[in-house]
């Protein structure tokens, strides 16, 4: 999944102080699942920016309504009549779907309440990883199942560096180094002659670095 | 200078000595000048190093640059952390157009222990693709994209290995692999742990490995005790053995450095023994003076 | 859900501004852990009780609303650790108990105006030392500035 994290109240506060109607508009896919725009984060914000604002002695209107996605207009169209009725939306979505609202309802000032990190897994309950960077062209199958792009600090093919060290990356030693993990694996499966064979660079077209991308499914365009 | 020096040296199966260089932290090149100073004569050629711990400096090319210009051979040396591909293709051809005729290639500390943690990294290749590709367009005469060269880069390419990092069994693979990516000399961390040195050692030599490469061993004088505790902790890749940090903590006060430059001694003058071993590479930073005492205290002077 | 208890008379909080009415605490508890509040000591304080299945649906935006309606401290009391009923309540309580404590820093309201409380089933004085700890707490951080 996509996983983000909700940005600090005292960030949210200011960019939203400026407006006396606000609607707060969850995403009920990927930030529902790693906590941080769902419909209770929703919840929680809201009646936290009301105490906040209070305290100031203003009193800003705020609207809570989630919907199933905002990076989908099937979705993002139940909440027309909320955004006309506010000065401002404040979307907790990832980043796509706050662009997908702004698009959407291009005279209503969009703004952004959760940092969108990475693309991820629920390693167990509480633990978010990273996992994918989107390079566009798969090798996981040459890396036994570890990507050393999304994994590796310094995304090497031929690793690992010399700053690796008890397993773990010299960057934090909370990062598993990615290339103990290629060749803990290579091992198991007895195929360390893996990593001698030399990987060639990456033509990184594929990635954001050819520009940003799109997929365009002909056979799904009536 | 048309052709490198210390492929020359090491070639003829002399025993080669090198020695570091970190540029300044300015635009000012006078800190070389006067390190290159210290070591001319001494060594067969002074590394440069390339925004190390990755934290601005002048670049590698100019100081080197400004060592050629006193008579002092240079190592390039190259991180792939701050470059992609083209402009270090383009380096490698500025290079070797202003005199250049060593390069070593790294992969490069993270960008996070340096004086810019915010910036953006590069790793569009890494220190093996470098390799690889400085040999292509030294032998094949032909850029990455498969251009051909108005004049190939004759550059005598080296690596780094740390027989020190983890997992042991892997590093003498990974030496294999640079080789056969085209390593002519690899450059090891600094040597305090000789039991497991050596025990790297005698695989790369029974593997055949150190007929193909020239390996030379970092050796570092300790300055202190604080020095040494230092780099036991907090470098990561480093071995330093206890019976090391006793030696440089139970020396009398004053004669700390004394003992670190004993211990140097020690270690250079067991390197010298061990078969397939075709140098040491001096890393005295900010000691530059103790290089010459030591090369000349080891027996390895004159050059 | 909610239901109010009756009013008890004062002994120990002592309002220094005779203006400053009586605090008002929102008091959220899992049945297991109180079966009855009515041998509360008596203290001048306007208690609103809300009883919960399981301390686990102590959540974090009830906790947040029971301040807009004007609480000026919120109390939560569940089982001692290791007792809950349904193994983890307690736990996760405690868990959202701290990022709300957190959270109403960064209001501005004072975490201290939210506490937590393990009681052993039918331990009347531990529950009154909770209340008196909060009305404590109240006394440095005064009413609600948002009521």
């Amino acid at each position: 999944m996509i996983v983000g994290e909700q940005k600090p109240l005292a960030e949210i506060k200011d960019k939203v102080s400026s407006y006396s109607k606000l609607l707060i508009l969850g995403c009920g896919t990927c930030v529902k699942t790693c906590f941080a725009g769902g419909e209770d984060e929703v919840a929680i914000l809201a009646s936290a920016l009301r105490l906040s604002f209070r305290k100031d002695d203003i009193n800003i209107k705020i609207e809570e309504l989630t919907i199933e996605r905002q990076c989908e207009d099937e979705f993002i169209k139940e909440a027309a009549t909320a955004v006309g009725r506010n000065d401002a939306v404040l979307s907790l979505a990832c980043g796509a779907g706050v662009q997908m609202i702004a698009n959407r309802f291009a005279r209503s000032p969009v703004l952004p309440g959760v940092n969108t990190t990475f693309i991820g897994v629920l390693e167990k309950q509480g633990l978010f990883t990273e996992k994918c960077l989107g390079c566009g062209n798969c090798m996981l199958d040459i890396f036994v199942g570890i990507c050393p792009i999304s994994r590796c600090s310094k995304k090497l093919f031929n690793g690992p560096c010399g700053g690796s060290q008890n397993g773990k990356c010299e960057v934090n030693a909370e990062i598993d180094c990615a290339w103990q993990l290629i060749i803990d694996r290579s091992k198991s499966f007895g195929q360390m002659d893996r990593l001698i064979t030399y990987i060639p660079p990456k033509d990184w077209r594929s990635s954001q670095a050819g520009g940003p991308r799109k997929l365009v499914r002909e056979d799904h365009i009536i | 200078m048309n052709a490198s020096k210390l492929r020359e040296v090491l070639s003829l199966g002399k025993f080669a000595v090198t020695a570091e260089c970190g540029p300044p932290r300015g635009a000012n090149a006078e800190v070389i000048n006067k390190k290159g100073t210290l070591l001319k004569g001494y060594v067969d050629a002074v590394n440069v190093t390339d925004n190390q711990t990755a934290i601005v400096r002048m670049s590698s090319i100019a100081a080197c640059s400004h060592l050629i210009g006193m008579g002092i051979e240079p190592v390039m040396q190259m991180v792939t952390r701050d470059r992609n591909r083209i402009a270090l293709q383009s380096d490698i051809l500025g290079a070797y157009s202003l005199g250049i005729r060593n390069i070593l290639c790294l992969s490069g500390d993270h960008q996070t222990f340096g004086s810019e943690p915010g910036a953006m990294n590069v790793w569009d290749i890494d220190c093996m693709h470098l390799i690889h590709t400085v040999r292509k367009m030294r032998d094949e005469g032909k850029d990455l994209s498969g251009f051909e060269l108005n004049t190939a880069p004759k550059m005598f390419i080296g690596a780094v290995e740390n027989p020190f990092a983890d997992p042991f069994e892997f590093r003498v693979l990974r030496l294999a692999k640079k080789v056969a990516a085209g390593a002519d000399f690899i450059q090891t961390q600094c040597v305090f742990n000789m039991e497991r040195f050596k025990e790297w050692m005698r695989l790369a030599y029974e593997q055949g490995i150190t007929e193909k490469v020239h390996i030379l061993a970092g050796v570092t004088p300790l300055k202190s005790a604080r020095a040494a505790k230092y780099m036991a902790t907090r470098v990561a890749g480093m071995s330093v053995p206890d019976s090391v940090i006793k030696r440089m903590e139970s020396a009398p006060k004053g004669k700390v450095s004394d003992e670190g430059f004993k211990i140097c001694l020690e270690t250079v003058h067991e390197l010298r023994k061990i078969k397939g071993l075709h140098g040491i590479h001096i890393m005295a930073i900010e000691w530059e003076e103790k290089v010459s005492e030591i090369v000349k205290a080891a027996g390895l002077f004159p050059r | 859900m909610v239901e109010n208890l009756k009013v008890v008379s004062a002994t120990t909080f002592k309002p220094e501004n005779a203006e400053y009415s009586k605090p008002k605490i929102t008091l959220f508890h899992c049945i297991n852990a109180i079966s009855s509040l009515t041998d509360l000591v008596n203290l001048n304080c306007d208690i609103t009780e809300i009883q919960m299945p399981c301390s686990s649906m102590t959540r974090e935006v009830f906790l947040l609303r029971a301040f807009e309606a004007g609480a000026d401290a919120v109390i939560v009391i569940v089982c001692p650790k290791g007792t809950c009923r349904y193994i983890e309540g307690n736990i996760r309580a405690g868990k959202r108990v701290a990022r709300m404590k957190k959270l109403l820093d960064e209001i501005g309201l004072d975490g201290r105006r939210l506490e937590i409380f393990y009681i052993p089933q039918g331990d009347q004085t531990a529950l009154n030392d909770a209340i008196y700890q909060i009305t404590d707490n109240l006394a440095a951080l005064r009413s609600n500035p948002t009521a």
